[in-house]
């Protein structure tokens, strides 16, 4: 999916758009510091329509909430009104209160009675974790096949590579994720069921000790692996494919010609500057990772917020959905201004 | 053959525009294919893809839609392993799961073709409106596209599945295609930009030519052979997008798709009780579509943009 | 190239191989182990696939949290194991006058919340004038203080209850003793925002019950410890822990690997599965619950304004009793419960001894089905579907499942094809359970499938089909569901309802209720399709001494009571734990020393190359 959205990402040097210079955006000279700032102002715009978005999609839902005591008899009728009347004001009225607080702190989950910022405070460390963990393999592992596949290019290990990465990238991450459950957890034929097929830690353990982190890694081992392993395909690829174009520099065959170790061309030329589509990837990605976690983590059970998301969901409660889509498209605003920062920080031309 | 070879090949003859514009087009197809058909990702992608087509377009003549009918396989064994009988086994309610993976193959193929279209269709819409136009009205364009990339876009999918109550495969592939659009559009803003800044165009709005007709007859011809191969790739990500859905309980039920096939086997507890044959296949099914079509977009554009090709 | 491609070969080789080593080292040095020896607690841990809505007894709802409240608080009577007769509980005897409106408890003396303050009848009072005066109190509990107008503490441990009218539910309160110095410091505004957890403020959780809350973590787990001073028999166990799981597949495996010693309403296949392995008992109890089918049959309002789009044929109860024939139950049971489970027939389960058997009950009889609707007019078109008998008006029917139940989507599958058999077309739909809530208030929908659970006292499964039950308006003009989906409204039968509310007599309240019965079944206001069994799993090796409710074959844990916990002990402390730990312990350490070794191999592959290329250096 972001194979095309990083071509599409006005990177300069690879994909259709190879030399294009886009007037809007760059008509101004000026420093890093002004293209941040220019950045950070565009940013707040796409806020402000981030926060109307997600008011007005959940307006779009049905449901009463108060359905929930349902089975349950002789609820006071003047407390079902009033959870009625709370959630079933007029438009306007609504989101008029949305406005007064539209990050949603004093929300109540419709779901579990509480505030929604503690069933979600709770939930973020075991995502964190898990695309920390997740980000870093993928990285690490398809750079590397990315760049070796790409300096050999048409080599055995650049196809042999290409043909598994294509594969990995085809792959659903919770059907993955089920697939290592049954090899690795439950434990089939020569494979050994080794590892926990749920949960971020196991009951009773502190998370900052030793024994926790311990048990905060073996449960994240597998889920990690199964969210890795399609981003970890797609960086290879663009690693590659980037590292490819690099090779047809002039300065690398100048490189080359003086005498210069392959090795040290790649390391000090050619990765470097083949790196600047994937570390934009790698930012871009943190977005859309999030859209795997929610997967994933039903798979696995890891309570972490992709799990909340798809439980508010089944619970139909407003206001925790609210809250956690807020977050998504925050981070995704956020990773992408870092990204445009850190390509603008490498390469010049484009704070232009 | 040069359009001169032609020419002077056969001198009677008082070519017409139309004539011309015709053979150049024959050839130009000519020219595609074979270069296509070098790509050999691209022609295996092909074959794949002829693979699962077939197979859709054949299942009911193979599978009768008795088969799925859960009142008439009541005599069936559940959850059977494979067996003669059962290629590949039965599902929970005795229905072969040989049976419901060819059927699944005609509702992943038309979410993912139809979901597609209506990306592309609203992505180039889009994208060729906020590149040729100018001022606010191309500004409001681009920045509504960068507005829905930063939507978050599974959480995006599922609150909208989850919205609109009918859970019938026609929501699905609204649901999809309307929320898949902004990376075509950016895609296509972008080659609008670089068309419109070749000379002939500058000439064509010199000429007189509208709006309208810049966009139709320069912009996008030059546009849609790269949304085509982008619009495969978008195909490959619907049919993985729809397939999450299925699995999240958030598909049909009433129609079997592999992502519900998956939903219902995970919920039968086949990875603890090790029943791959109903785990495994819809998988192998759903990764070897999108392969199929994730080889003809890649090699789309190589052929289409020879300086991809140097890869 | 080939240079350094040995090189390169040869220094991956070093590099993990140290890398192992070192991490062996550390692994078998470092990895604490948790072996269970003898002297360790022994803590029952339970795997339940419902979470815990919240720990407030005012405001959770979820059978989880039911059975947390039981492990914590004391009620004044409880249902017995052996057929859910009461019996005395905090309240040790009781009494009623002559005619019955004036009851009188006596308390045991010696019971104390688990802060130490003693628990004395001022407690019971405020627990049950809290309820009777409170708004979101009313939701768990108000059904058990309707008649009550009085609660008065005549001692220290005397409790007198002045009712309004006669009721038999005074031997079956269930309402929570909660300590009157913590909770009344929980406001009517707060008591909805109170987690009732052991952090909150004041302190929540605090009970008389055998069982103390330690930790709660939402969606993870829950830890009892046994309380010391607990005023009736001793558990002879340490501590509980209940563990949230998502779906059956990971609470199986945890039972097999031991991570856990009971797993909760396990699935027919999974349980199928557990059946016969060794050291793990597969237990299918009798329960009290049944899925059925329902019918829009002429959706409307208490005030009689008819509402919704159902098809005018479910009005006529001809074609519900069509319809009825045409399901095959027997098929129901073996697809959707893998045989595990009985074939319907009245709303009050067989386990109960209010249950209602049809001496002539209606079987699978698909030309029955189709006779009776030939008879009473529903001709066949042209296209196979019937209509009207007046020609129009074809019957399709709209069907919904719901979203979270495989037997649900299943069990409306099956009833498509059934529809079909006897000429009637149909569009099936799968919603949430919320949507499907407002779908069955506001009456657009022709047939559903859900399930009840029933209690003990029948009143309120009864009351399910009274007039009054039925969909309401609220002052905004929406419409809102009751508990009646079937919109049945009969006047002899809320007749019959009144009567056995205030009917004392067992026998003769049974009788009424089994009347009541006959007149729901007869009209065909439900299809219920099967009564399920409850399918638990435990470890056979570890505990012992399990209660089933009822006797024999009931279920053991998630009951109307708290029986195991009370009685189970361990089967021996080391065998059985000992053993898991093993298992697990080797897992952590072959996992984590591939795990890093292959991530130490990655690192210094990096790292040697980086300085064996500064050597060459040439720029």
């Amino acid at each position: 999916m972001a194979l095309r959205d990083v071509a599409a990402h006005e990177f300069p040097e690879s994909g259709p758009e190879a030399g294009l210079r886009e007037p809007s955006a760059k008509a101004t000279k000026g420093g890093l510091a002004r293209f941040t700032g220019r950045r950070l102002l565009a940013a707040a715009g796409t806020l402000v329509w981030v926060l109307l978005a997600n008011f007005f999609l959940f307006r779009l839902l049905p449901g009463d909430p108060a359905a929930r005591y349902r089975g349950v008899r002789n609820i006071d009728p003047a407390e079902l009104a009033r959870i009625r009347e709370e959630l079933s004001a007029p438009m306007w009225n609504q989101f008029v209160g949305y406005l007064k607080d539209p990050l949603q702190l004093s929300g109540i989950s419709s779901w579990k009675g509480e505030p929604v910022w503690d069933l979600v405070g709770g939930r973020f460390w075991p995502t964190i974790v898990l695309l920390g963990t997740s980000t870093i393999i993928a990285t690490v592992v398809g750079v590397w096949i990315g760049i070796k596949a790409g300096w050999n290019r048409g080599g055995r290990f650049d196809k042999a590579s290409t043909g598994v990465t294509l594969l990995f990238y085809a792959t659903p991450e919770f059907w993955l994720g089920l697939i290592l459950i049954l090899l690795f957890s439950t434990g089939v034929w020569i494979f050994p069921g080794v590892f926990p097929s749920r949960g971020v830690i196991d009951s009773g353990l502190d998370p900052l000790s030793i024994a926790g982190i311990q048990s905060i890694a073996f449960h994240t081992v597998l889920p990690a692996t199964a969210l890795a392993v399609v981003y970890l395909a797609e960086y290879s690829l663009i690693m590659r494919a980037s590292m490819v174009d690099e090779l047809g520099q002039d300065y690398l065959t100048t490189a080359r010609a003086k005498g210069l170790m392959d090795r040290l061309v790649r390391r000090r030329h050619a990765v470097p500057n083949a790196s600047l589509p994937t570390i934009t990837l790698i930012f871009l990605n943190l977005g859309f990772v999030i859209g795997g976690a929610i997967t994933v983590e039903t798979v696995f059970s890891y309570p972490g917020l992709g799990l909340l998301t798809f439980e508010a969901v089944s619970q139909n409660d407003l206001a925790l959905m609210q809250a956690l889509f807020l977050i998504f498209s925050v981070s995704i605003l956020v990773f992408n201004v870092i990204a445009d920062v850190l390509i603008a920080a490498i390469d010049p031309r484009i704070r232009v | 053959m040069s359009l001169d070879e032609q020419v002077s090949a056969e001198p009677a003859k008082v070519e017409s525009v139309r004539a011309v514009s015709r053979q150049r087009r024959r050839a130009s197809r000519r020219r595609f294919v074979a270069a296509f058909s070098k790509q050999r990702g691209g022609v295996a992608g092909v074959v794949l893809l002829a693979f699962f087509v077939a197979t859709a377009l054949l299942a009911p003549l193979l599978f009768p839609s008795d088969m799925l009918d859960v009142t008439r396989t009541i005599s069936n064994p559940a959850n059977a392993p494979p067996s003669s009988e059962f290629w590949l086994g039965t599902d929970e309610n005795g229905r072969s799961i040989l049976a419901l993976l060819a059927w699944g193959a005609r509702i992943s193929l038309t979410v993912g073709i139809s979901a597609s279209i209506i990306t592309m269709i609203i992505g180039t819409l889009v994208g060729i409106g906020s590149g040729h136009f100018g001022g606010w009205f191309g500004a409001l364009l681009e920045r509504l596209t960068d507005w829905f990339l930063v939507l978050p876009f599974i959480p995006l999918v599922i609150v909208l599945a989850s919205v609109l109550n009918s859970r019938g495969v026609w929501v699905m592939v609204a649901v999809l295609g309307v929320t898949s659009w902004p990376g075509t559009a950016r895609l296509v803003r972008a080659q609008t930009l670089s068309v419109e800044g070749r000379p002939y165009l500058e000439r064509a709005k010199v000429l007189g030519d509208s709006n309208w007709q810049q966009m139709t007859r320069h912009v996008l011809p030059n546009v849609m052979p790269l949304v085509l191969a982008n619009t495969t790739l978008t195909v490959a990500i619907v049919i993985l997008s729809e397939t999450t859905l299925g699995f999240l309980g958030l598909g049909d039920p009433f129609t079997d798709s592999w992502g519900t096939m998956l939903d219902r086997a995970s919920a039968s507890g086949a990875a603890s009780t090790g029943a791959w044959w109903y785990l495994l296949p819809p998988g192998f099914c759903v990764i070897l579509v999108v392969l199929a079509f994730t080889l003809i977009g890649r090699a789309l554009e190589v052929v289409l943009n020879p300086r991809l090709g140097e890869r | 190239m080939l240079r350094n491609g040995r090189a390169g070969l040869r220094r991956l080789a070093v590099v993990t191989a140290a890398g192992l080593v070192a991490t062996m080292a550390a692994a078998f040095g470092g990895v604490s182990t948790a072996t269970a020896a003898d002297g360790d607690p022994v803590i029952f841990r339970v795997g339940m696939l419902q979470d815990v809505d919240s720990l407030n007894p005012y405001k959770g709802i979820t059978a989880a949290a039911y059975e947390m409240w039981a492990l914590t608080y004391d009620s004044l009577t409880k249902y017995g194991a052996a057929d859910f007769a009461p019996e005395p509980n905090l309240a040790e005897s009781w009494d009623t006058s002559d005619d019955g409106l004036t009851w009188t408890y006596n308390l045991v003396q010696n019971a104390s919340f688990s802060d130490g303050t003693p628990l004395t009848s001022e407690d019971v009072v405020y627990s049950f004038e809290r309820v009777i005066n409170g708004k979101v109190e009313k939701t768990n509990w108000g059904s058990y203080v309707k008649q009550i107008e009085s609660v008065t503490a005549t001692d220290d441990f005397t409790v007198v209850m002045q009712l309004k009218k006669v009721t038999p539910l005074m031997e079956r309160l269930s309402v929570p003793i909660v300590p009157k110095h913590l909770w009344e410091q929980v406001d009517e505004n707060e008591v909805r925002k109170y987690p009732n957890e052991p952090d909150s403020t004041p302190p929540g959780s605090i009970g008389s019950g055998p069982f103390i809350l330690t930790q709660a973590q939402e969606g993870q787990f829950y830890t009892f410890k046994t309380n010391p001073n607990y005023w009736g028999e001793a558990p002879k166990i340490d501590g509980v822990e209940f563990q949230f799981f998502r779906n059956a597949d990971a609470m199986v495996q945890a039972l097999e690997s031991g991570e856990i010693d009971f797993a909760d309403d396990l699935d027919a296949n999974v349980f199928a599965a557990l059946e016969g392995q060794p050291n793990i008992e597969a237990r299918s109890s009798v329960y009290y619950g049944f899925n059925y089918l329902t019918f829009n049959a002429g959706a409307q309002l208490v005030d009689g304004t008819p509402i919704g789009t159902g098809h005018p044929s479910l009005k006529d109860p001809q074609v519900r009793l069509a319809i009825h024939y045409a399901v095959d139950k027997e098929a129901l049971v073996s697809r959707t419960l893998d045989g595990r489970g009985s074939v319907g027939t009245s709303i009050i389960p067989p386990l109960y001894p209010e249950h209602y058997e049809p001496e002539d009950p209606v079987t699978y009889d698909v030309d029955m089905a189709n006779q009776i609707l030939d008879d009473a007019g529903y001709t066949k078109g042209a296209d196979g579907i019937r209509t009207m008998p007046d020609g129009t008006n074809p019957l399709v029917y709209q069907l919904y499942a719901r979203q979270n139940s495989e037997t649900s989507q299943t069990t409306i599958k099956f009833l498509q094809g059934w529809l079909r058999d006897i000429g009637i077309d149909s569009t099936a739909d799968t919603v949430s359970e919320n949507r499907l809530y407002e779908i069955a208030g506001e009456g657009t929908f022709d047939m559903y499938e859900w399930g009840w659970i029933v209690e003990p006292d029948p009143d309120y499964q009864v009351s399910t089909f009274t007039c009054d039950q039925m969909s309401y308006e609220w002052k905004d003009g929406t419409i809102y569901a009751g508990l009646n989906d079937a919109f049945y409204c009969n006047d002899e039968y809320d007749r019959l309802y009144t009567e056995q509310s205030t009917e004392i007599d067992r026998d003769k309240r049974t009788a009424i209720v089994m009347e009541m019965e006959k007149m729901a079944y007869d009209a065909n206001a439900y299809i219920v399709t099967e009564y399920y069994d409850y399918l638990q799993a435990y470890r056979s090796d570890r505990f012992t001494g399990f209660v089933p409710q009822p006797d024999p074959d009931g279920a053991i844990l998630f009951q109307y009571g708290i029986y195991s916990y009370l009685n189970i002990e361990p089967v021996t402390a080391d065998t059985g734990s000992s053993a898991s730990s093993e298992g697990s312990n080797a897992g952590l350490i072959v996992g984590g020393a591939i795990a890093a070794a292959a991530l130490i191999g990655i690192v210094a592959w990096f790292a040697t190359r980086g300085r064996r290329s500064s050597d060459a250096d040439v720029e």
